[in-house]
């Protein structure tokens, strides 16, 4: 297959993937540092580049409540946001997910208020981490691209059938420019196949409710559900990554093991900071220290088992977070990390790290610092600082 | 997909908790009211303004397109036909004139017995609505 090698930022890499799936409904709300994802995109479809029905509203709780009641009509939705647009939307993602409509969301990671800040971290997306979407991180604009268009995959398959949230670290990937390689679009079109829901609100053929009354007597079950389809999407997520490995040639899985096999030391981290580590494990096994990257591509649904395999053999491990769960235990990261290990039946020492909040530069250096602490972590400690003014 | 199944577990709901359509009409909302509107239709002008406001389509046409009764089972007594009825503003109007004092809104101008008299929509306690209208 022929590639297209271009250079793009994050936001764009994402808007030509939305180009290429080519939805039959957007609507969207611009917030930085995502604007630039719906206005490219916007640009699109007023060249005709896309049949997309692109519906401008005055706010993200309205853009994804049109996204809602469009997908409920069938047609293949998606949207993209950032931080508190994310947020005001928050009530609508617990909604979409029950309904289970495959939404897609360009997510750009950005701290939420307060303070008020437009720089990266993860404190939105972490904010929905409970709403029921399936939360898939990228590294860079490659992934970003690729990620995307997997997405619609993983979202529409009909045991998921769950709406998708991938996201990029706001700036850092999103106005960085990088190398893509990008498809043909009749290829990404293939890929992606025609999008069969499972129901149609409009059919007046076949009259539904959707969204009904549902009290004590079957609530829960409606999570239950909802509980299964994540299970599901667990299942499901490696065989699409591995049928677009075989179209595309980019393998992909839940998680990314860089070097971890015989790592004395591991860190686990989401997003952009994997790069940077990567450049870290690299000069510590240079200086003979034997070290480990975990990157979590998938956070939800939790790939615990697939984690716990990788991290398990480690004699200590560190948990990166670019939020803060204030619990003042560990970051939201570290905590599932954790758990995933007790699980298992492996008692291992975790450290817990907060860093990078509101945009804060994470360094090479830091990093390798946190991996020499490990050296001579004893026990899991509560959560520390990294790159604070102390 | 709009099968009605016998729900017994989980693994019985449609995909998304999609059911048939219609239901509301299995679901009287009627017995939320704590007022009854009461149609008087020797005063109404057949305008269809309180047809058009009310919320829950409670309100009936006859096949003529003239205003019908209410359908008791769905109307939740909210009041707002009565507040809207063009009647009840020209009937107020008409008793400011000789009663500048007069404050009632449309929910309680039913005691005035001018209003009762002249009025197409009163709202009327639920034992008034019973014992005077036969209305449950």
């Amino acid at each position: 297959m022929e590639k297209t090698i271009v250079a793009r930022t994050g936001n764009e890499a994402m808007a030509e993937a939305m180009r290429q799936i080519n939805p039959d409904v957007c609507a969207a709300y611009p917030i930085t540092p995502a604007t630039e994802i719906m206005q490219i995109f916007s640009s699109f479809v007023a060249d005709g580049l896309v049949k997309t029905n692109l519906i401008t509203v005055e706010s993200e709780h309205s853009a994804i409540s049109a996204c809602m009641g469009s997908a409920a009509s069938g047609a293949r939705t998606m949207t993209a946001t950032s931080s508190q647009g994310l947020a005001l939307m928050h009530e609508i993602l617990y909604i979409t997910s029950a309904l289970r409509l495959p939404i897609v969301l360009a997510e750009v990671n950005r701290a939420l208020s307060g303070p008020i800040n437009i720089h990266c971290d993860h404190s939105d997306t972490m904010g929905e981490r409970d709403s029921g979407w399936i939360q898939i991180y990228a590294e860079n604009a490659q992934e970003a691209y690729d990620l995307l268009i997997n997405a619609v995959r993983i979202a529409e398959h009909k045991d998921v059938s769950l709406p998708a949230m991938v996201s990029t670290d706001g700036f850092i990937i999103s106005h960085g420019m990088e190398r893509l390689e990008m498809y043909p679009d009749n290829e990404v079109q293939k890929f992606i196949g025609d999008y069969k829901p499972h129901y149609n609100l409009l059919n007046l053929d076949n009259p539904i409710t959707v969204g009904s009354l549902v009290l004590t007597d079957y609530y829960i079950e409606h999570k239950r559900a909802q509980h299964e389809a994540m299970k599901n999407a667990k299942k499901i997520i490696p065989e699409i990554f591995s049928e677009f490995e075989k179209t595309f040639g980019k393998k992909y899985d839940l998680v990314e093991n860089y070097k971890c096999d015989d790592a004395d030391f591991i860190l686990v981290c989401l997003g952009s900071t994997a790069g940077t580590a990567k450049v870290a494990v690299e000069e510590l096994r240079q200086e003979g220290i034997k070290a480990g990257l975990l990157k979590i591509r998938v956070f939800r649904p939790f790939p615990a088992e697939q984690i716990v395999k990788v991290i398990s053999k480690a004699k200590a491990i560190a948990v990166m977070d670019r939020a803060e769960s204030l619990s003042t235990q560990a970051g939201p990261v570290a905590t599932e990390v954790k758990a995933a290990l007790y699980d298992a039946g492996k008692i291992l020492p975790v450290q817990s790290y907060i860093y990078g909040l509101g945009g804060r530069e994470i360094y090479v250096d830091q990093i390798k610092q946190i991996y020499k602490n490990l050296s001579n972590a004893k026990t899991s400690e509560p959560v520390k600082y990294i790159g604070v003014k102390e | 997909m709009t099968k009605k199944p016998e729900i017994k577990t989980w693994k019985d709901l449609n995909v998304g908790g999609v059911i048939e359509s219609g239901t509301s009409e299995h679901f009287k909302t009627g017995d939320w009211r704590v007022k009854v509107p009461i149609w008087q239709s020797k005063n109404c002008i057949h305008c269809m303004t309180c047809w058009a406001f009310c919320p829950d389509n409670a309100i009936k046409v006859q096949p003529d397109g003239k205003r019908g009764e209410y359908d008791y089972d769905f109307c939740k007594g909210c009041g707002i036909c009565a507040e809207e009825c063009p009647i009840t503003a020209k009937v107020m109007n008409e008793i400011k004139k000789s009663d500048p004092n007069f404050k009632l809104t449309a929910w309680d101008a039913a005691e005035n017995p001018v209003f009762r008299e002249k009025a197409a929509i009163l709202m009327v306690s639920i034992k008034e609505a019973k014992e005077k209208f036969n209305i449950k």
